[in-house]
């Protein structure tokens, strides 16, 4: 049969179509089988947007990305594709991306008022290190910070950790997961002792009920979204559980709707507690052999500035001390959350949450909780966390096929990069920390650095004081995501390099915070992207970056799943990776420059030598050779980086990061990962992988390998164990709607735009599609102030307002008395209007609850 | 030269009115559909607009619980003509 080459790609989308929805459709195997090579070289990559991480198939020919596809192959996506995946090759293909470096300059020099002006690589790092030096020398560790990112590659993270707290000696990194993933970190360690959830995707397939706690799948997980209801449509007695402040289009699978006030998800889940309590439906045997009970400290502020009176009036500010109670002390700290109290408070009917209740009450019925941005972005994040896995914990639902508390990722390697490499102030690779001088040390051992280079949290290594290039001690060292912002503002950071991310666009409190300090004449601000973003345009030096396929890379997914893949495409211009950027810089540095002088006294060898001879050409970073790159099919691939540096740079900076959770004589266990090749040949490993097996359960025995026999369930991250059962109470939110700012606003995503919208929004489907950010508003809110549907209005905070158009009919039906505006917008800066409040024990902002009022503009 | 082939969620005891209304959209064909509700359509739009609305008019029909694309294939025009003449 002859066929056009038209009908023979019309043909392979029905294949792949069929393939994914399991059914053969006749003769179309065969059309294909005769249509024979079309000169397209296909090969997989993790997707480049959310924590999901989709594996997709990239199409190229001529150097060129022309076709994509979900792959067929992947556990975790199984052909599916969402319409931002289904639109990948075009975030490449922008006609504005940048292609060389600019940096503001007047008169031919560096003037902060000047005009972005093309410039070298050379120039740029220049100019950038003196910057640095100066910082690092005038104001001590706190005086330079990065921002990075959950969109870092894992090898990008590691290489800037290094950079930051080996190099520079600065704890001075945080990155955009920071907003997004700290406060389920927060819980899964005071709960767990180690990161990242227990159970896996699977459990998609094996709940009976799932319960989403502020999580719009339908929109921000399409493609877990669809799992999850096939799964709700073919498996008898499925139910599906929705609890948002707003109506959102995951309600149209919704057996339960749940809207409740802002805030009281913290009453509701204390409720769900006292009605397993009371009806004595708890699983004892679970609670005597596994489970410790604590109480947390309660008061402990909003994470605003101290001068704050919030923060002033608040007894125990920042406090998040554990102390062991009993289990009778537990119940009775849950016993005023009765039905009656929760229904009144949360504004949610009686039947919704005594149903609710009974759900997780049934000793036959496994129940799966998700929650993303909902409990994370929450001033009482950590504690709303942990209220979930005390309700799993009382039941011992968790840790086995279809019974699993679930924190969705935000970010493509939120977990794979920024908490696992430790992106964090805190944190060093693999769950180690800068408060514990053990860990510090075995990071220099591993690093073969002297001890004490790394700044403890303290500033303090065993007992005494480190000391400073400034010749002072180094005092404490830590300094989170908001707080970065604040110093920049009061002049106490002076550089700022953020990478991957746009967060001049995603802080909150952009008037009064953010601007401000990016704009602070004392302040040099490197941005590195692909676009002119928000966060570009306010920058003083933009460097063009490589992105996504167009390097070698991994991410690590929201079930432990790390992804690799190959470069696959070149970058345009001169725009050069994260990761080379990182070490090139590293090269205008010397440890002369950052290094106390005592310090190079007792360890001479390293007088002189720059920080790229110290971190990157050590023996271990750079001892693989350049190789080529090859796929099982006989195809080639470049690597840029390796060809300029000289060595197999991914492969090295892989391999070192595995000396902190692989290798034998490791602090922390259950981190495990397999060597670098095994992830070039499979769709990703979930850690921890021994002997080349991967973990889907972890603390159960028969699932994971940590488990001994007989030791049934093992909460190993624990010294004893056990989980921590954390009682919290409901306390109300920093800013609540008054008189004069009757409104609570949310802010959040839509399906079309990822995040800032600075890759979606240059898809111009996509950008045609959802153009603006729009008020999502209730009908009769919108009579009440006399505002017609799509009519121009202002929505005002205290800090600032914006304007844009009304909706009360479209996918987001918020209650009265709520708005919702999205925030991929950048010609509408919501976060003018939120509020810089932040979780006190995680640091994460919450940007779901403010006060504002909405007027005609 | 633009083509898509999307899976289709919906009920099954739903598919004929909402295969009616998916023939609606400009470009697109219905192929077939499981037992359990999940249909193989294909849309197929040479002009990215149409592409663009016809993708999220697939999306927003009465009666489709989810859509996910599963395969893209976009040709330079002229390439294309030039190629189906080769074959």
């Amino acid at each position: 049969m002859k066929q056009t080459r038209r009908e023979f790609i019309k043909n392979n989308a029905i294949a792949a179509t069929a393939a994914a929805a399991g059914i053969t459709i006749p003769g179309v195997k065969e059309a294909i089988a005769a249509g024979g090579d079309d000169g397209i070289r296909w090969d997989k990559a993790a997707c480049r947007y959310c924590g999901t991480g989709c594996s997709v198939l990239m199409g190229v020919k001529d150097g060129k990305v022309v076709a994509s596809q979900g792959d067929p192959d992947a556990p975790v996506n199984r052909g599916l594709n969402c319409i931002k995946g289904y639109f990948l090759p075009k975030i490449l293909y922008g006609k504005d991306r940048l292609t060389q470096p600019l940096l503001r300059k007047k008169d031919g020099k560096y003037d902060k008022n000047g005009d972005f002006t093309p410039v070298s690589w050379e120039e740029s790092f220049q100019t950038m290190a003196d910057k640095w030096v100066e910082a690092r020398k005038a104001k001590g560790p706190k005086g330079i910070g990065m921002f990075g990112s959950g969109q870092w590659t894992v090898w990008e993270g590691y290489a800037a950790s290094k950079l930051m707290k080996a190099g520079f000696r600065s704890n001075s990194l945080e990155p955009n997961a920071r907003h997004c993933m700290a406060s389920a970190v927060g819980a899964f360690m005071r709960g767990f002792g180690i990161d990242e959830p227990m159970g896996c995707y699977d459990d998609l397939e094996h709940a009976d009920a799932f319960v989403l706690w502020g999580a719009n799948m339908a929109e921000m997980h399409p493609i877990l979204w669809s799992r999850l209801t096939d799964t709700r449509l073919t498996k008898k007695g499925c139910e599906v559980h929705v609890m948002s402040t707003f109506e959102h289009r995951s309600f149209e699978l919704s057996d339960n709707d749940i809207i409740f006030e802002p805030q009281t998800d913290l009453a509701i889940a204390n409720y769900i507690a006292n009605y397993i309590i009371q009806n004595k439906a708890y699983n004892k045997d679970f609670l005597d052999k596994h489970v410790n009970f604590t109480k947390t400290p309660t008061d402990i502020g909003y994470g605003l500035r101290a001068s704050d009176p919030r923060e002033k009036a608040a007894k125990n500010r920042n406090k998040g001390k554990l102390s062991k109670i009993s289990f009778e002390e537990y119940a009775k700290s849950v016993e005023p959350y009765t039905l009656e109290y929760t229904s009144k408070l949360s504004k949610v009917p009686k039947k919704n949450l005594e149903r609710l209740a009974k759900v997780y009450a049934d000793p036959n019925k496994k129940v799966s909780s998700y929650w993303t941005m909902g409990m994370n972005q929450h001033t009482r994040g950590v504690w709303v966390n942990g209220l979930v896995y005390n309700i799993h914990l009382l039941m011992g639902k968790i840790s086995e096929p279809g019974n699993s508390p679930f924190s969705l990722t935000g970010q493509p390697s939120a977990c794979g990069t920024a908490r696992e490499v430790g992106c964090f102030t805190h944190r060093l690779p693999a769950d180690l920390v800068t408060k514990k001088d053990a860990h510090c040390k075995f990071a220099e051992k591993t690093w073969q650095i002297p001890a004490g280079t790394i700044p403890r949290a303290n500033g303090k290594m065993d007992d005494k004081d480190q000391t400073d290039i400034t010749g002072k001690p180094m005092g404490k060292t830590l300094i989170h995501a908001v707080a970065m912002h604040r110093a920049l503002n009061d002049g106490k950071m002076n550089t700022f390099w953020v990478m991957c991310n746009n967060n001049l666009q995603a802080a909150a409190n952009f008037n009064d915070e953010s601007y401000p300090g990016w704009r602070n004449p004392d302040n040099f601000i490197t941005v590195s992207d692909p676009y002119p973003t928000v966060s570009a345009m306010g920058a003083d030096l933009v460097l063009p970056t490589a992105m996504w396929i167009e390097k070698e890379g991994a991410y690590g997914n929201a079930e432990r799943r790390t992804q690799f893949w190959r470069q696959q495409v070149a970058a345009p211009g001169e725009a050069k990776s994260d990761v080379w950027q990182l070490m090139e810089f590293s090269k205008y540095v010397k440890t002369d420059d950052v290094w106390d002088a005592a310090l190079l006294e007792a360890n001479p060898e390293f007088k002189g030598k720059t920080l790229f001879d110290v971190l990157y050409a050590n023996g271990v970073v750079n001892k693989f050779p350049v190789e080529d790159v090859t796929d099982d099919r006989g195809n080639k691939y470049d690597n840029d980086e390796s060809k300029d540096f000289g060595f197999y740079v991914q492969k090295g900076l892989f391999e070192e990061y595995r000396l902190f959770n692989s290798a034998d004589n490791i602090p922390k266990k259950g981190h495990e990962m397999a060597e670098f090749s095994a992830y070039h040949k499979s769709r990703g490993l979930r850690w921890p992988v021994i002997d080349g097996k991967e973990t889907l359960w972890r603390f159960r025995e028969g699932y994971d390998p940590h488990v001994a026999k007989g030791e049934s369930v093992k909460f190993y991250g624990k010294p004893d164990g056990k989980a921590n059962i954390i009682t919290a109470p409901y306390e109300p939110a920093a800013e609540v709607p008054d008189d004069e700012y009757p409104l609570w606003l949310s802010t959040g995503r839509v399906l079309e735009h990822w995040h800032s919208g600075s890759m979606t929004m240059r898809v111009p489907e996509l950008r045609k599609a959802v153009p603006d950010a729009l008020c999502y508003m209730h009908p009769k809110d919108a009579r009440k102030l006399r505002l017609r549907d799509g009519a121009k209005v202002k929505v005002v905070s205290r800090r600032g307002e914006i304007e844009t158009r009304v909706e009360t009919r479209g996918r987001n039906k918020p209650p009265e008395g709520l708005v919702y505006v999205p925030w991929f917008d950048a010609a509408r800066l919501i976060n003018k209007v939120t509020l810089d409040q932040t979780d006190p024990l995680s640091k994460e902002t919450d940007y779901k609850k403010c006060a504002v009022k909405v007027v005609k503009a | 030269m633009n083509i898509c082939g999307i899976l289709v969620h919906t009920q099954p005891k739903k598919f004929d009115a909402v295969r009616e209304r998916l023939l609606s959209v400009q470009g697109v064909e219905v192929h077939g559909m499981s037992e359990e509700g999940r249909v193989v359509v294909t849309l197929e739009e040479d002009n990215e607009d149409k592409m663009a609305e016809s993708l999220h008019e697939v999306q927003r029909l009465e009666g489709v619980i989810s859509a996910s694309m599963i395969y893209h294939h976009k040709e330079d025009e002229n390439e294309a003509i030039s190629q189906e003449k080769v074959q």
